[in-house]
């Protein structure tokens, strides 16, 4: 393996766990709420579907990640008026707006593009960070991605010091655990699960404009093909805890692109064993490598007041 | 805890059958065909060309009936399987992965000796393996969730993906179950099954492709129903999934659960098998169709009740083979069938969740 090949598996292992990164952070905080988004794959469509959609109408691909982000925000909110207010079961919901969201936006694109385009989209640029972009091997790997990979990074770690460090953290990690305790200390239980939904949705939206407008310039139908589920994986495998749940999504980019990284080694590995080996290591990882388990006490359950 | 309490108290009574949990999702049912209605107005298609093309593929032949209740049998043994789960308070989200497994084990038992064996069990062989693969698939998630207390929504998801990619290589080698090649062009898909091994049909009228499968689905349904509501077994499902520690007080192994996952796998595996021996006949990629997907919905819509099961599975079998023919006759996309899909989920699980929180403030009214 030469020092550029070791560069490139490098750089595609970090720039595929990036979506998966910045949904399992965001889905973080609201599980740690207590409201687990099965529709995590639906609101990373949505907003992978209206950054393209609008970058290409705009030529401007920042408007099209504020598109992105709000499409992803009003499906988080749907769905945080359905589980949280109305207390809806919450993994039906979730897969209904997985559902949903596919039609929609599938029904959209072959409205406004045609079936089976695939445009080049106007994207985000790349950086080629001054002077550590031409260190070989390393420059290639850490400092040529696209300028939301770096963004996406200061968003990672600005949501790690909310949850730890602030009072809305605080907030968030009281009604996931003991809402009704919560909820004597004067917190308001439905408006902290609410932000936390939103929140969710906020950074689902950004995961997928990486997707579309950071990544792959283009749309394609249904183009997460999954991530979202692995996104909800890694905050299991990562117990809950924000570098466990980052340390997992460069794992399961990692193992991703070991498609690229493996035929050109001269190793014929059939492609089906490659394409199923993240899902193979997310449930070894959720099923034993992760010690014990600590989910929040009262994930997915809905707050009734006094009872 | 409180807030868990509470969840089981939405639990209590599945089949209470008030004019509004029926006369509800009904009327948001016909609300959400009202938006697909809409979309394909706005597509510019015509509307009465629409409804006749979904009409003559849903309802308009003997061929198109017994095509509809032939897909409305892997959506019931999906969704029976997932009530079944339910019961102890499993989410068996899998059926798509154990409707893969199942369907692999099935062709390649059908291949691979079966049609040696005599007519009836040449057709039962096929079925018993690709059952018992569901019901491994489903156990592996039976076991991480008594070993290692794992979540079983993420497990069963993740087997799903890992199993539809087992089709995938399945039938990408020659080694496996892809056919020999003889051109170039020869698509990535299996032998087709020996005749011996296809399901009987049910009807001897030749355009009908009715199977036994519907036998077979309406058995399990029986069987589930008396289960749940009348067995003992049933009963310690139930406790156990409303407190597993009292249940594994009073003497309720908690392996239950295992066992509740695997026959919920076990079901969806039966519903691979069905989908290869019934009307495919030749493993493919994706034969499996999100077919286990839309099981688990209408699972999660009967809220337990098996009489609900069938309701949603021939509802998603006659929608479905509709939508298709939309598809074909009238160039709707169908991307509208998934919205329209999606909003019944979504409108059904929050109406149903309305009615709920009416009912229990209602009940605290002195």
């Amino acid at each position: 393996m030469t020092g550029e090949q070791i560069g490139l598996f490098v750089a595609s292992s970090l720039r595929l766990a990036m979506p998966l990164l910045l949904a399992a952070t965001g889905e973080l905080v609201s599980e740690k709420a207590g409201v687990l988004n099965l529709s995590l794959e639906g609101m990373m469509l949505g907003g992978a579907f209206a950054a393209a959609i609008v970058s290409l109408a705009t030529g401007t691909p920042v408007i099209g990640l504020l598109a992105g982000i709000a499409a992803s925000l009003l499906i988080a909110l749907v769905q945080a008026v359905l589980s949280v207010t109305l207390r809806a079961n919450q993994l039906v919901v979730g897969i209904g707006f997985n559902i949903l969201v596919l039609g929609i936006t599938t029904f959209l694109f072959r409205e406004l593009r045609g079936a089976g385009s695939s445009d080049l989209i106007p994207g985000l640029p790349v950086w080629h960070i001054p002077v550590l972009s031409s260190v070989p091997i390393l420059g290639p790997a850490l400092f040529q991605h696209s300028s939301l990979f770096y963004v996406g990074i200061v968003l990672v770690l600005g949501t790690w010091a909310l949850i730890a460090h602030t009072s809305f953290g605080l907030a968030i990690r009281a009604v996931g655990e003991d809402p009704v305790a919560a909820d004597k200390a004067g917190i308001d239980v439905g408006r902290t699960r609410y932000l936390g939904v939103l929140y969710a949705g906020g950074m689902a939206g950004v995961a997928g404009a990486f997707l579309s407008i950071a990544d792959l310039d283009t749309f394609t139908e249904g183009m997460t093909k999954g991530a979202g589920y692995l996104a909800l994986a890694s905050v299991i495998f990562g117990n809950w805890v924000g570098w466990r749940t980052a340390l997992a999504c460069l794992l399961f980019g990692a193992a991703t692109a070991l498609q690229f990284l493996l035929p050109n080694l001269g190793f014929a590995v059939p492609a089906p064993l490659l394409l199923m080996l993240p899902y193979v290591l997310a449930l070894l990882a959720v099923g034993g490598l992760v010690g014990n388990i600590r989910t929040p006490s009262a994930l997915s359950f809905p707050f009734f007041r006094g009872q | 805890m409180p807030s868990a309490l509470a969840n089981v108290g939405r639990l209590r009574r599945p089949l209470a059958l008030r004019p509004w949990t029926v006369l509800l999702p009904v009327i948001v049912t016909c609300a959400a065909l009202a938006v697909g209605l809409g979309l394909i107005a706005a597509t510019g298609a015509s509307i009465p060309r629409t409804v006749s093309a979904f009409w003559i593929g849903a309802f308009g032949s003997s061929y198109a009936i017994g095509a509809s209740l032939n897909r409305a049998v892997p959506f019931a043994l999906v969704g029976l399987g997932f009530i079944l789960a339910a019961k102890a308070n499993l989410t068996n989200v899998g059926g798509e992965g154990q409707i893969a497994v199942g369907g692999i084990l099935a062709t390649a038992t059908a291949l691979h000796g079966a049609d040696d064996l005599p007519r009836g069990l040449a057709v039962a062989a096929p079925l018993l393996a690709g059952t018992l693969a569901g019901a491994l698939w489903g156990g592996i998630a039976g076991l991480l969730k008594v070993r290692r207390g794992t979540n079983e929504v993420i497990s069963t998801l993740l087997l799903s993906f890992i199993a539809v990619n087992l089709v995938y290589w399945s039938v990408g080698s020659v080694n496996l179950l892809r056919k020999p090649q003889t051109s170039a062009s020869t698509q990535p898909e299996s032998l087709e099954i020996p005749d011996l091994t296809k399901l009987p049909m049910l009807s001897s009228d030749p355009s009908s492709q009715l199977h036994i499968g519907l036998v077979i689905a309406a058995i399990a349904a029986i069987v589930v129903a008396v289960v749940l509501t009348k067995s003992a077994f049933g009963v310690r499902l139930r406790a156990i999934g409303l407190n597993p520690l009292a249940a594994r007080r009073a003497g309720v192994s908690q392996n239950l659960q295992l066992l509740a996952l695997a026959l919920a796998g076990g079901l969806g595996g039966m519903a691979g098998a069905i989908m290869i021996q019934g009307d495919q006949y030749v493993l493919k990629i994706g034969f499996s169709s999100n077919y286990g997907f839309d099981g688990v919905v209408v699972g999660l819509l009967a809220r337990g009740s098996a009489v609900g099961v069938i309701a949603g599975a021939l509802f998603f079998g006659f929608l479905r083979s509709g939508g298709m023919s939309m598809e074909m006759m009238a160039r709707v996309p169908s991307a509208v069938v998934w919205i329209c899909q999606g909003l019944i989920v979504i409108a059904i699980a929050g109406s149903s969740a309305w009615l709920d929180m009416r009912r229990i403030s209602a009940g605290r009214r002195p």
